[in-house]
């Protein structure tokens, strides 16, 4: 097997078709690959619309929320159908690696497997696999790229709850590469909330300077780069606004004071789950399309 | 030798008698073609004679016929007035007997007194007829014209030609029946004016050719025009009378009435005429790139009424003009309109704003100013608003998609969206159904946006405050959205089905100023 020295033959064999369903004119599939970058084997989904037959789309990156895996968003977002409409490839990786047998990885909901919190871990027993943030901003971008008909200088970010912080966070920190950014509910100020105030202490120590470069407030408030423009959705009713777990306001005073163009909804009745973002996935995938169809 | 000379003689004299014999063949030759157009004039001249004396007997005929009538009437007339007497006779005669009889008593009697009555006999009818004497000038007139050249006969008007009249001017044919000799013509002409008088003045002018051409009248009128003949022998009876109509004035376009977007225009005008004229026809020709006007490239015809939607073609330029139309033809052009396709334009339709607005010559910035307007000022038209210090812009009834844009400053407290054209007037705009708009407060810590439907707006924070804002309605979709334009920001979009058009609104709640922009193209992002 000499195929195996070539890199472009090493990444493609690495990819393997997991599922493979028609939807909305196009397919969702899963993949497992060994990510060289979290040391274990990750899946991640992708939506592959009608046009991707025949020309080069853009990409669209989905970052999941607490406690999930790439099916959450695939089976219950209602994504397809806008995508396919407006001819974007959605990607949605798993929300950390898993089966890595870190003593504690299961114990809690909100930390560990379920919850990477997409940071680079500086902390063992953590720092090995828990790279989240260099995954989905680097390996995941070039693996796509390289196996499927993407246009590389064409792709946009959001995400629901810790993948909304995750967005955010990505975006705030690669001014440019990402030509759109929206979320939904995120966790806006990680450093000032009980989630973050774990995750943070827990994968990068307890020096809180090192939280910063991974706080979308923070970083808005340092933010100098190409014009964003940050659509936010967020339900009215949901229980982790009222226990102070995503504190929009403050992103939205820092954006405000920055001038940072933001559009935050606050819409009535909603609440953090699926049912809220399949509500207005279609308002997301057409500020995307925006962005990467211009 | 003699008879040599009595030779010579011989040939001398038949040469000479032959001569004239041919001079009398010509003179007999002449005398032929005389006699021939002697007989052809006669001819001529008897069938002249034979007509006029017939018509002569025809008139005296007529005459005796009227006058008999006249006559028998009469006799009728007096027959009956005898009849009546006689009645009346025998009965004074009854009445004489009966008094004879009461004399005889009375002479029976010993008054004798009573005999004397007297009793009137006397016929009351005239018994001469009254004969007038008959006016037989006409007659003699008659009589005197049998003359060489008879007096032409009426002419023929021609009914008016297409193309032959101006705005103030008609050109009028006629010819003659026969080959009448005529020295002049004479046209007559007056306005037709519905308070005309029947015997109201005409003019005239006297012209040689079987054609005039009339000026100085009156645009989009109708005259009655007749002609008569003239020669030696008289005037010839007037023609019939012919109806001819100049060319309207050309109509005047509305430049601030005319409204247009990417597929069409409105073109509204005036008449330019006192009087209804039949219909109007609409030219338009598209303008190059470099300035240049092409030919007329697209008209329409029969517009009956003073305004006409046209369609065009997206992303020209065209010129419009009117032309006003009667049955005289088409007016001059109006002056032309320069239309634009790029987008949407409209006019403020100002008589709907709010007292305490004015507005900047070119009307398009709209401004609230601080004093207070005294009560007089507050002069409310029916379509005028009345709480809200608002106003409308005529936008073009075509369901298509429209986009313009309004530029603000962070300090004014507006309302800027669309509205229908019946919107209550006395509320504000948002606060019903009938008006859908973005509104910015300034509250003590933010600046604060609503979009406002029925008196609801949706939870949002805009972190940006916009300063231009881009407003993209599409009629298909149903969608009313809004745009940070110098942002390209999205900031909400209206999902609602417009079932009347809409008209752009825009309202101020406080003192500032806001102006519109438009005629400019909806950016690619407006309409995803």
């Amino acid at each position: 097997m000499d195929n195996v020295s070539h890199p472009f033959y090493d990444t493609l064999m690495a990819l393997t078709q997991v599922s493979s369903n028609k939807c909305a004119g196009g397919f969702q599939k899963v993949f497992e690959h060994e990510s060289s970058e979290l040391r274990c084997k990750m899946k991640f989904a992708v939506y592959l619309p009608p046009k991707a037959d025949t020309a080069k789309c853009p990409v669209m990156y989905w970052l999941s929320g607490l406690t999930c895996t790439e099916q959450n968003f695939i089976t219950k977002a209602g994504s397809q159908l806008p995508a396919a409409e407006h001819g974007i490839i959605i990607v949605a990786p798993d929300t950390s690696p898993r089966g890595c047998n870190i003593e504690g990885e299961d114990e809690n909901w909100d930390f560990g497997t379920g919850a990477g919190f997409y940071v680079d871990s500086t902390e063992d027993p953590w720092k090995t696999n828990y790279r989240m943030y260099s995954y989905v901003t680097t390996e995941l971008p070039k693996l796509i790229n390289a196996n499927f008909p993407t246009d590389p200088d064409r792709m946009s970010i959001s995400g629901h709850s810790m993948g909304g912080h995750g967005a955010l966070i990505c975006a705030l920190k690669n001014p440019g590469k990402y030509k759109a950014v929206s979320a939904f509910a995120p966790i806006c100020n990680p450093m000032q909330c009980p989630w973050g105030q774990k995750a943070f202490s827990g994968y990068l120590g307890s020096d809180r300077s090192t939280w910063e470069a991974y706080d979308a407030t923070v970083l808005a408030a340092a933010y100098s780069g190409p014009q964003l423009d940050i659509l936010i959705d967020q339900g009215r009713d949901d229980q982790f606004l009222t226990a102070s777990q995503l504190l929009p306001d403050n992103l939205i005073a820092v954006c405000s004071e920055k001038k940072i163009p933001v559009v935050f909804r606050l819409q009535p009745g909603y609440d953090h789950s699926y049912f809220f973002i399949y509500s207005f996935m279609h308002d997301h995938i057409k500020h995307h399309a925006k962005y990467l169809n211009a | 030798m003699t008879f040599n000379c009595f030779q010579s003689e011989t040939v001398t004299i038949r040469n000479r008698l032959q001569g004239k014999i041919a001079e009398m063949e010509s003179f007999a030759g002449h005398l032929e073609e005389i006699f021939l157009t002697v007989e052809e004039n006669f001819g001529r001249q008897e069938q002249h004679l034979e007509q006029h004396y017939n018509d002569v007997l025809q008139t005296l005929s007529q005459r005796y016929d009227e006058r008999a009538a006249g006559l028998e009437e009469e006799k009728k007339g007096k027959l009956e007035a005898l009849y009546n007497q006689l009645l009346a006779c025998g009965q004074a005669m009854d009445a004489s007997k009966e008094l004879i009889e009461t004399a005889q008593e009375v002479y029976r009697s010993q008054d004798k007194r009573l005999f004397l009555k007297e009793i009137d006999l006397t016929l009351a009818t005239c018994l001469e007829f009254n004969t007038p004497l008959a006016d037989l000038s006409d007659v003699k007139t008659m009589m005197d014209s049998i003359n060489v050249v008879p007096a032409p006969s009426a002419p023929v008007i021609n009914p008016q030609m297409p193309n032959s009249a101006t705005q103030t001017s008609l050109r009028v044919c006629w010819s003659l029946f026969s080959d009448d000799t005529v020295e002049y013509y004479e046209l007559y002409y007056r306005p037709v004016l519905e308070d005309m008088p029947a015997d109201s003045t005409f003019s005239t002018v006297k012209v040689k050719e079987t054609h005039c051409t009339v000026t100085d009248l009156l645009p989009n009128a109708q005259y009655e025009l007749w002609v008569t003949a003239t020669n030696t022998t008289g005037i010839s009876p007037a023609s019939e009378k012919a109806l001819y109509m100049t060319v309207p004035s050309p109509p005047v376009i509305k430049q601030r009435e005319c409204t247009s977007c990417p597929e069409a225009a409105l073109i509204r005008w005036e008449s330019g005429n006192t009087n209804p004229v039949d219909s109007y026809t609409v030219e338009l020709s598209e303008m190059g790139t470099d300035g240049t006007e092409s030919s007329v490239t697209e008209s329409i015809v029969a517009v009956p009424t003073c305004q006409c939607l046209i369609q065009l073609q997206t992303g020209r330029r065209y010129l419009i003009s009117v032309r006003a139309v009667n049955i005289g033809g088409p007016s001059v052009r109006s002056e032309a309109i320069t239309v634009s396709t790029t987008g949407t334009f409209f006019y403020l339709l100002e008589d709907s704003a709010h007292p305490c607005l004015s507005f900047s010559e070119d009307g398009f910035t709209i401004f609230y100013g601080d004093e207070e307007l005294p009560i007089s000022a507050m002069a409310l038209g029916d379509n005028t608003f009345t709480r809200c210090v608002a106003v409308l812009g005529d936008l073009i009834p075509v369901r298509g998609r429209h986009y313009w844009e309004v530029e603000v400053d962070d300090g004014t407290e507006f309302r800027i969206g669309v509205a229908y054209e019946d919107t209550g007037r006395n509320s504000y705009l948002g606060a019903n159904n009938t008006s859908w708009c973005m509104r910015h407060i300034l509250t003590p810590s933010r600046h604060k946006y609503e979009f406002l439907h029925n008196g609801w707006s949706p939870d949002l924070r805009i972190t940006v405050n916009p300063v231009r804002i881009g407003v993209a309605l599409d009629y298909e979709r149903g969608t009313l959205s809004f745009f940070n334009v110098d942002l390209e920001q999205h900031l909400h979009t209206f999902h609602c089905h417009f079932g009347n058009y809409v008209h752009p609104c825009f309202g101020m709640d406080n003192p500032g100023a806001l102006t519109v922009h438009n005629g400019i193209e909806a950016p690619e992002y407006t309409f995803i």
